[in-house]
């Protein structure tokens, strides 16, 4: 019997939000989230919440790491299935009168031949069309219903987010592996932009609105804060967490507060005023998975009835809808699991451990590689009590070296100190892009 | 053993107050433990003998002899370290214990390499293994591993510590060699666990980068192993150790923008720059 810590809990419990990526105050004073899901790639859903927190409405039907829900005119919900790599309309009722799968006559076509890809943001334009971010199409696009391409921006765009429209008819681009804010016109000229491409001034913006007196409100993510800058590019107000939260989206109300989507940080949505005073908060997240005492089945020796080492988690939240977990059956003595991945997003294998803040432990294992061509290492992440990673970027979490392309066996261990906020880690076996690893005789142990 | 270079008085004098940082470390453990509950470890290499140097010179302020030294015996260990240790140990008189888990070594038949079978170990070192949530039924002879330095360095220290009944251990580690030192103390105390007994450790040269380190060699014509001048920047085992660059003495390469254990993956940066595409994280 392993020995855990914190309580199991089932997958993809409607209600419980994980990672809410998008947010909007409806004109009736409710809030509608869209929460992507666990890391296991369970319960991405679309909420609508009260002023005083219950759920009054959801959709969660087969939605794969969703980005955003936006609600129509006509009441209906727009919601990007991101890793199903769809658009689609759902009615109040529940039921879906478009998908972009069913345009160019089934394929999922548009009528420029392309499919979306990782579509992440999608508004409903005055004409009724749609202005949809395109992420993994480097591109912002206005559709109709049918999947006619009506407009596009597809160049000098990297990974954008979350385009959106501004009455003046212009487009406001969160360019965010560009690192930067660009405003388009209608002629795809870029008639103003902030960032200059350095972290330190914005780093990994994942969107941008711009306010009545001209000004724009960034959220900056990976800085884990908010930025308003003036038409001429002055910083004029930040908003920022004690803790790291990576921000996703930011919607400005009538009552001129803003409205938050903390991602991943303390998992939750908060409106703040002018101040930096939290007004409105909602969070419904607990801990998803056990954690246990001690690494549990490091050498892998169980393995459960789904073909997942036991008292592991297999992650693909952030595979992009690729990847598996592979076993290496030739090797002795027993059989030894992998990940094998084919595209550029990450995949990973974990498992939750207490720690003692302030303690240093050693992290060791033997990995192998077979072509990879991001990179392959084991990391550990790790939280604190509200379940907020400590680290800003994924390459400052304490790890043994980064592998890439084709390496036998190699001992593999490094040491690590427990951050004093820190409540648990979790230690994973990573692979960015291509390729296969595999793993074996995990230990870890403190010093 | 010199240094082909001229240090100027001003950096000597800075080299000559880190030095006392470290000296008033070592004094206030003097005063705290003992020198019967002092130990030393020591590996031959550049941190720990700048330590056993400092060590030394508070021991002859106090007219005391040097507490107990401890060195760990991999079974891989470099010619050259061997008798730069026997040079300084007479030299100095250093009270050193070589020390060795002789139980491993002799279930891998003294081969690097040679599988180890853990039915063929002694019960301290089966039940080690143990604790650290080692489940297979064998591991190949190799101090590197995870499981060869939990048994090679882990296990070898905590039984000197407790044969010797230390309480204070003297350790040459810094601050900038690693990031999961960046938060150490000068002393920690570390408290009694299954199979390991309460200490102190005690890093008085935490404040060192590698590059005072080697000014500080200089300024006080401090003896080092040949080794560092042939271009090894960090000494572990001699099978994984590796030249930074050839022939280029440690000292003279660029501490201060190049790695001090080098990964054996050059384009690292790369890699990181890769894993940072996916945003999320």
């Amino acid at each position: 019997m392993a020995d855990m810590v914190g309580p199991g809990c089932q997958r993809g419990i409607p209600g419980n939000v994980e990672m809410p990526l998008a947010v909007e105050r409806l004109p009736n004073g409710n809030t509608l989230i869209a929460d992507a899901g666990d890391e296991a790639g369970f319960g991405s859903e679309i909420i609508e919440v009260n002023p005083v927190g219950s759920i009054v409405w959801n959709y969660n039907e087969g939605l794969k790491f969703a980005h955003s829900g936006r609600r129509l005119r006509n009441g209906n919900t727009l919601i990007t299935d991101t890793t199903n790599n769809r658009l689609i309309e759902v009615t109040p009722d529940k039921r879906i009168v478009m998908s972009s799968d069913e345009w160019g006559g089934g394929t999922g076509k548009l009528s420029d031949s392309s499919r979306l890809h990782y579509p992440n943001e999608a508004f409903e334009l005055e004409d009724g069309t749609f202005l949809v971010t395109d992420r993994n199409n480097d591109r912002c696009i206005q559709v109709d219903r049918k999947g006619h391409v009506i407009w596009a921006f597809e160049k000098e765009l990297h990974h954008p987010h979350n385009g959106n429209p501004l009455p003046n008819g212009n487009i406001l681009i969160a360019d965010s592996d560009g690192n930067r804010i660009v405003e388009l016109n209608r002629k795809k000229e870029i008639v103003w932009s902030y960032g200059d491409g350095k972290p330190e001034t914005l780093w990994w913006p994942r969107g941008a609105i711009r306010l009545e007196d001209g000004n724009t409100v960034i959220t900056d993510s990976k800085n884990h804060r908010i930025v308003e800058v003036s038409p001429s590019g002055k910083v004029l107000w930040k908003f920022q967490t004690e803790h790291v939260d990576k921000f996703y989206i930011t919607h400005v109300t009538k009552e001129g507060t803003f409205l938050i989507a903390c991602t991943d940080g303390h998992h939750q949505v908060m409106e703040v005023d002018r101040t930096g005073t939290i007004v409105w908060l909602f969070r419904n997240y607990r801990r998803p998975s056990p954690i246990y005492a001690r690494l549990t089945n490091g050498f892998f020796k169980e393995v459960g009835e789904d073909g997942v080492p036991r008292h592991w988690v297999f992650a693909p939240r952030l595979s992009e809808g690729g990847g598996k977990l592979i076993w290496d059956n030739n090797n002795k003595p027993s059989p030894c699991p992998g990940l094998e991945y084919d595209r550029p997003g990450g995949l990973f294998l974990q498992q939750n451990i207490t720690v003692k803040p302030g303690a240093t432990y050693r992290v060791g294992a033997e990995i192998k590689t077979i072509d990879v061509k991001g990179a392959a290492c084991i990391h550990i992440d790790f939280y604190d009590h509200l379940v907020g990673s400590l680290y800003r970027d994924i390459t400052d979490m304490p790890s043994g070296e980064y592998f890439t392309g084709t390496n036998d066996w190699t001992h593999d261990s490094f040491e690590v100190k427990v951050p004093p906020k820190a409540t648990f880690g979790q230690l994973r076996l990573a692979i960015n892009h291509s390729g296969k690893v595999f793993v074996k005789n995990i230990m870890m142990n403190p010093l | 053993m010199t240094f082909d270079r001229v240090m100027s008085g001003k950096r000597k004098r800075q080299c000559a107050k880190l030095v006392e940082i470290s000296k008033d470390t070592v004094r206030q453990a003097f005063d705290k433990f003992k020198p019967e509950e002092l130990g030393i470890t020591w590996t031959g290499g550049k941190d720990s003998g700048l330590g056993l140097w400092i060590i030394r010179q508070v021991c002859q302020e106090k007219g005391i002899p040097l507490p107990k030294a401890m060195i760990i015996g991999e079974g891989d260990e470099f010619e050259e370290i061997e008798t730069f240790v026997e040079r300084i140990k007479k030299e100095w008189t250093v009270p050193l214990e070589v020390c060795r888990n002789e139980d491993v070594l002799k279930a891998a038949h003294y081969t690097l390499n040679a599988p180890v079978k853990v039915m063929d170990l002694n019960e301290r070192n089966q039940a080690e293994l143990k604790r650290i949530g080692f489940d297979g039924n064998e591991f190949p002879f190799e101090a590197e591993s995870y499981v060869g330095n939990h048994l090679m360095k882990t296990v070898v220290f905590n039984d000197f510590l407790e044969r010797n009944h230390i309480k204070g251990i003297f350790q040459g580690l810094r601050w900038d060699e690693h990031p999961a030192r960046f938060n150490d103390e000068y002393f920690e105390l570390k408290e009694a666990g299954y199979l390991v007994p309460e200490h102190t450790r005690i890093r008085p040269i935490l404040h060192f980068t590698e590059k005072d380190l080697w000014d500080t060699y200089a300024a006080f014509q401090i003896p080092y192993c040949a080794l560092y001048e042939k271009g090894y920047r960090s000494l572990g085992a001699k099978t994984t150790s590796q030249i930074a660059m050839e022939g280029v003495p440690a000292w003279k390469q660029d501490l201060e923008n190049t790695e001090e254990r080098a990964g054996r993956r050059q384009d690292k940066e790369k890699a990181m720059e890769r894993m940072r595409k996916l945003g999320y994280m």
